[in-house]
């Protein structure tokens, strides 16, 4: 199982697209390329969750690192497209109170990396 | 290298002259030489072609070819083995680490089942791997009080197991079990977010029990909601209690709830190890174990926890994909 | 750097003609026959990587000469998703996730020096250069 996440910028908004399972495997990839990710200050960033078929808690301390890095950089975060079972997850752990998650336009997926 | 290749011809002429050990054996102790002078195997090859056509100047043309053909297979085939030594060294690194952890695991987090009166405690808890994410943390300091803490941290390795002593020593340091879980949330909390990196956290349902008033006090970071079942309405509450992971962000506050048992009534805590079902995602399990626990309330909570693992277990195949983790404090 | 001869990489068949344009010039510079067959091995892994996960590129080779010595240098250039962390890629022991490292450390063994240029989302430019000894 793979995850893959692709990245676009347009007019201070940096939108993301995850795609895969985040769970123990996969995780340590996902959050390199999320470390590796320039934020401007001030900048939204918006991940589209929508293509992430699971997600456990390891998964989750992936986002958790990406959303302090955002916030250090001044920089607001946006989750959208949450499944049913990705929202409990956010909604369990407290997640949803502190993070913008909502249902907003649809990020198309750039080119692929296999 | 000049003087390898003189030799490497000696020796080869030697053994095309007379093929005993004794001449192997002097070809065997040339590449321990040839491995101090960083020869690589497809210089060898060049070598040796070179070395036969001094020896056989009749040498057909083919085989001298078929030497260019081997050093070509043999610089590629030496590149995928170097890759596929990298990747086993990082696989038995991280056993390694996990042997570590687990070591550490064992020697400094081992839990006991205290045995309040009035209650029936039982307990299992089941690691995916070598090392457990889970921990349950009971303290019962023979006053009125009981408390259970049950952890899920995330990460692996001795990262996790560090931060789960941290857990564990946070806690002892609170000492009295009968502190606000509100209270103990709140510190641990702080401790946790000042030591960890960023991307380690750790979920807590964190419960107090008034042994005298029968009033378990409750609350959460983070943490799958536990179960509460009322005997005398048969029926199951969801404890939950709004709270963040702890660890995320400095000066959380936390809020507790309160809930009183009667006889036979229990309280089942899990980690979501129990509730998520990777292969089965349309699949409700807090009902389905709901279900299961009020099938077999008449065991006692041991013998409950072990049926639910069995139960669970098989429904996935006997292939659990998280740590497991469930606790059942039951009233008598 | 136009005036080097140069394979554009669209197609499999390429990469043989990429190994054969680096070979030749390797024996050019005087390069013996396992350097050869090592130049070419890399040639073939960067061109291979362009075809796999950039699908276009090209590769460029170039004679190289300083006071006392003559090499060669092969620049491999794509317009592909590019890579984060170049340079952690040449680390021994650094996990390879994406396929498109694989091979690099070998390609850097292989040859004496290699630089690599990344651009997420618009391509990568690596140079490798090997010295005749």
């Amino acid at each position: 199982m793979n995850v893959n996440v692709q990245f676009r910028e347009e007019e201070n908004i940096l939108y993301g697209m995850i795609e895969g399972e985040i769970d123990t495997f996969t995780a340590p990839a996902l959050r390199e390329e999320l470390e590796a990710i320039t934020i401007k200050e001030k900048a939204t960033v918006e991940l589209d969750l929508s293509k992430v078929t699971f997600m456990d808690s390891t998964g989750l301390g992936v986002i958790i690192a990406f959303y302090k890095k955002v916030l250090r950089e001044n920089a607001n975060l946006k989750l959208v497209h949450l499944s049913a079972r990705l929202t409990r997850l956010f909604e369990i752990t407290g997640l949803s109170e502190l993070m913008d998650i909502e249902s907003t336009k649809k990020v198309e997926p750039a080119n692929e990396c296999i | 290298m000049k003087e390898l290749k003189v030799q490497y011809e000696k020796v080869l002429l030697q053994y095309l002259l007379n093929q005993n050990e004794s001449n192997l054996y002097i070809g065997q102790n040339l590449v321990r030489q040839l491995m101090k002078n960083n020869v690589s195997p497809e210089d060898l090859v060049s070598i040796h072609k070179q070395s036969l056509e001094n020896i056989l100047p009749d040498l057909p043309e083919t085989v001298s070819i078929s030497f260019d053909f081997l050093i070509e297979v043999m610089i590629h085939f030496g590149l995928k083995i170097k890759e596929h030594q990298s990747l086993i060294m990082r696989q038995e690194e991280m056993r390694i680490e996990m042997e570590i952890a687990s070591k550490i695991q064992n020697l400094l987090l081992e839990t006991k089942i205290p045995k309040p009166s009035g209650l029936d405690i039982g307990m299992v808890s089941v690691p995916v791997r070598k090392m457990n994410g889970d921990y349950v943390h009971f303290m019962h300091d023979d006053g009125n009080f009981f408390s259970v803490a049950v952890t899920d941290v995330v990460g692996k390795g001795v990262p996790a197991a560090l931060c789960m002593s941290m857990v564990k020593y946070g806690l002892d340091t609170l000492e009295y079990a009968n502190n606000n879980p509100s209270y103990v949330l709140e510190v641990l909390n702080r401790i946790i977010e000042k030591s960890v990196d960023d991307s380690m956290f750790v979920s807590m349902f964190y419960g107090r029990y008034d042994l005298e008033n029968d009033i378990f006090t409750f609350g959460s970071a983070g943490h799958e909601p536990a179960f509460f079942f009322n005997s005398a309405e048969q029926t199951f509450i969801d404890l939950d209690s709004k709270g963040l992971l702890l660890g995320v962000l400095p000066e959380m506050k936390y809020s507790q709830n309160d809930i009183h048992l009667s006889e036979n009534d229990f309280i089942i805590l899990i980690t979501d190890g129990v509730t998520e079902f990777k292969k089965m995602a349309n699949f409700n399990s807090r009902s389905y174990i709901k279900e299961l626990a009020k099938s077999i309330r008449h065991l006692s909570a041991q013998e409950m926890c072990n049926k639910i693992f069995e139960d669970l277990n098989n429904l996935q195949d006997f292939s659990l994909e998280d740590d497991f983790t469930v606790v059942i404090i039951k009233k008598y | 750097m136009r005036n080097h001869p140069t394979v554009k990489i669209v197609t499999e068949l390429d990469i043989v003609a990429a190994r054969q344009l680096c070979r030749n010039v390797a024996k050019e510079v005087g390069f013996g026959v396992v350097d050869q067959a090592r130049i070419a091995t890399a040639t073939s892994e960067l061109a291979k990587n362009i075809f796999l996960y950039a699908t276009t590129g090209e590769i460029l080779v170039e004679k190289i000469e300083n006071e006392d010595k003559k090499g060669i240098a092969i620049i491999a250039i794509d317009y592909g998703p590019g890579i984060e962390n170049p340079h952690k890629l040449l680390e021994e022991g650094y996990p390879n996730k994406c396929g498109e490292s694989e091979g690099l450390l070998g390609v850097k063994r292989l040859m004496d020096s290699i630089q690599i240029h990344s651009e997420l989302g618009k391509g990568t430019v690596i140079r490798i250069e090997k010295w005749v000894k």
